[in-house]
């Protein structure tokens, strides 16, 4: 079946229940070809800056499209929506040389359902749907590096009509996206067989016919309702061969600490999503020979970061504590040379502490392969990986410690390398 | 001479000899009811051994920390192989317990009529401990995971007391169940409980002050200035 075949199948179900004063305002909107979410938690300071980005992108490079931003509000408490709602740019034409032809519509809403980024997305697509766009961007609402452009670089792909699906390719400080490094991109490309750099990204672009497939599925109700929509949204794509493709941005810089997040929950939440697709694309992934680049399109320049700040110390302690009090329950799944290895690292001193690429792939995959034969309760299985996962970013830490951006990228690149090798034994031991 | 040798040995000799004779055909049939307890019951053990492990119950065990916990307690067999044998015992020991019954002594059959009154209880009892102690490793190891992730140095402490309060709880509604001392163990069980509580309290109100104190100070330098935290971005 073609991704044209099975746009003609697919048609949502089981909408979210949007508010009459919303439908009021769609109704009101009718069509529209663009649409942009912003999915947002007390993010009153940084979200201003967000939206007039976006609304100054919408008018600069989509001026003949008819465009609607829609705010998609978790409850803050912080005034996030009163912030979008004021968010206004005055003055144009200090920005742009011609003005937008079409207008441009703004909607900020409260989304129904789970807590969670996920379900503010739904929410989002469910208003893509409604309007009939053909073009659909998201972007984070904590973003300070968000430039116009941003939205030039993420709609432009689908709406020429050459790709489904635009995942973000940012510059990143060395120590910023570690599990996106560690265990997301390494497992993404080795399984399905493309180089996403940042298929957990947070800003996305994909077409109206894409958004509809997604609100086909059933999962709103799982983790894909809370952090695990990215790698659900970017895996959906890839494995339902929707076309992809990579807009370079620049530098992703965002406010330090996200709100209520937990480490445990986003690890348990992401991971947890990655695992259940594994378990959906079993046999897409098991056809996968070998990784290769996706296009990429976006002018490459170096950017300054700001520094990230770790205590390695207290990673490692976090890392000891994790290999005394749990090896117990690691021991029902781990190999056997991985425990051996992971009691001796419990005592080596920081400056020589390293968990070699080998056996975190081996660790990573074991956990997959244990979550597939549930061999343990999930929640304990997914969150008895946070110590494993502190102590192996505090190994690259130290490891990268005087690293320049390329050498870290050849590094993350060696990693993917040793997954590919060894998805040929969770390949045989799957089924 | 003749009728008290009658009188005085045979006639109890016969009714002796009539009543083997009676009891000799209940001895046989009880005889026959046992053996036959014996082929069921290693029959019942062969069956459930084969469905458990189509039934893949082993690993549901091992999940659940059935297995560790037979470890412990000395069983290294499987729990499978341990469920499939009891329940083949169980099943020789109903069939014992009917053939006892029919032997026709007055005696017997009173404590049997009273063990099987009994029973149900000593079936809930099981029942409850065994939910017990499968809810008290369940809990325990939740309660282990979470504190090594909040980074608690003393989280095997706290996972392993999780876990026997559950058990223990499910001891006490356990012999309460079997009606042994039902108010003693409710009463013992409350002032270990409630002396547990109270040690622990002064345990880390003691030990835990200069603690509570830095990390207070540290709360509020990291109000003032931000310092002493990481600011990494793991997604």
């Amino acid at each position: 079946m073609t991704v044209a075949d099975r746009r003609q199948d697919d048609s949502p179900t089981n909408g979210v229940n949007l508010r009459q004063e919303v439908r009021d305002q769609i109704g009101e909107i009718g069509e529209a070809e663009i649409l942009v979410g912003i999915p947002s938690f007390n993010n009153a300071r940084t979200i201003g800056h967000v939206v007039r980005a976006v609304q100054i992108g919408l008018a600069k490079y989509f001026p003949e499209h008819k465009a609607v931003l829609v705010n998609s509000d978790g409850g803050s408490s912080d005034g996030t929506m009163e912030a979008v709602r004021d968010a206004v740019m005055e003055d144009f034409g200090s920005v742009l040389i011609r003005h937008r032809i079409e207008p441009s519509f703004k909607l900020a809403l409260p989304y129904h359902g789970i807590p969670g980024k996920g379900s503010a997305f739904r929410t989002i697509f469910e208003i893509a749907d409604a309007l009939g766009a053909k073009a659909c961007a998201v972007v984070d609402s904590d973003l300070r590096s968000i430039t116009p452009e941003w939205i030039e670089l993420l709609l432009k792909p689908v709406i020429s009509g050459d790709f489904d699906y635009v995942s973000p390719l940012y510059l990143r400080h060395k120590y910023d996206g570690t599990i996106t490094n560690s265990i997301i991109y390494p497992l993404f490309c080795s399984l399905y067989g493309k180089k996403v750099r940042q298929p957990i990204g947070g800003e996305f672009g994909f077409s109206g016919d894409l958004a509809r497939f997604f609100l086909t599925k059933d999962v709103w109700e799982s983790d894909v309702a809370r952090y695990g929509i990215d790698i659900w949204m970017t895996t959906t794509a890839v494995a339902n061969g929707y076309r992809i493709c990579q807009a370079f941005l620049g530098a992703k810089i965002h406010d330090p600490k996200d709100p209520g997040a937990d480490l445990s929950s986003m690890l348990y939440q992401v991971v947890g999503a990655a695992f259940d697709l594994m378990e959906a694309y079993a046999e897409v992934w098991k056809k996968t020979e070998c990784s290769e680049q996706v296009p990429t399109f976006g002018f490459r320049y170096a950017v300054g970061l700001e520094p990230v700040r770790v205590n390695v110390e207290r990673m490692l302690e976090m890392f000891s504590l994790g290999v005394t009090e749990l090896m117990d329950v690691w021991r029902a799944f781990l190999p056997d040379e991985v425990s051996d290895f992971l009691l001796v690292a419990r005592e080596i001193p920081m400056e020589e502490f390293r968990i070699p690429d080998g056996i975190w792939a081996d660790i990573v995959l074991s956990f997959a392969l244990a979550a597939h034969r549930k061999l343990l309760s999930r929640e304990h299985l997914l969150r008895s990986l946070t110590p494993l996962y502190i102590g192996r970013t505090a190994s690259f830490v130290l490891e990268t410690v005087d690293s320049e951006a390329e050498e870290v990228e050849e590094k993350i690149e060696r990693l993917c390398q040793i997954f590919e090798v060894k998805m040929g034994g969770l390949r045989d031991l799957w089924d | 001479m003749e009728g008290v040798f009658e009188r005085l040995l045979l006639a109890p000799m016969n009714v002796f000899f009539e009543k083997v004779m009676q009891f000799l055909p209940n001895l046989f049939s009880a005889l026959f009811i046992f053996v036959c307890g014996l082929l069921v019951g290693w029959l019942a053990k062969t069956v459930l051994r084969w469905l458990f492990a189509v039934l893949k119950l082993d690993g549901f065990a091992d999940r659940l920390g059935v297995t560790r916990g037979l470890a412990k307690g000395g069983l290294h067999d499987s729990f499978s192989s341990v469920l499939a044998r009891f329940i083949g015992g169980f099943v020789v020991f109903v069939f014992f317990l009917v053939s006892l019954n029919n032997l026709n002594v007055d005696l017997i059959q009173t404590m049997i009529e009273k063990f099987l009154n009994y029973l149900p209880n000593v079936f809930v009892a099981i029942v409850i401990l065994s939910l017990g102690y499968m809810l008290g490793t369940f809990l325990g190891r939740t309660v282990l995971i979470a504190s090594v992730n909040a980074g608690m140095r003393i989280s095997g402490l706290v996972g392993r007391f999780v876990k026997y309060l559950v058990f223990l709880l499910a001891v006490a509604i356990a012999v309460d169940q079997l009606g042994i001392g039902a108010e003693a163990v409710l009463v013992t069980y409350t002032i270990v409980f409630s002396g547990v509580v109270l040690a622990l309290a002064i345990a880390f109100g003691l030990g835990g002050k200069d603690t509570a104190r830095k990390y207070l100070e540290g709360k509020l330098k990291e109000k003032k200035g931000g310092e002493g935290e990481d600011v990494m971005r793991h997604l």
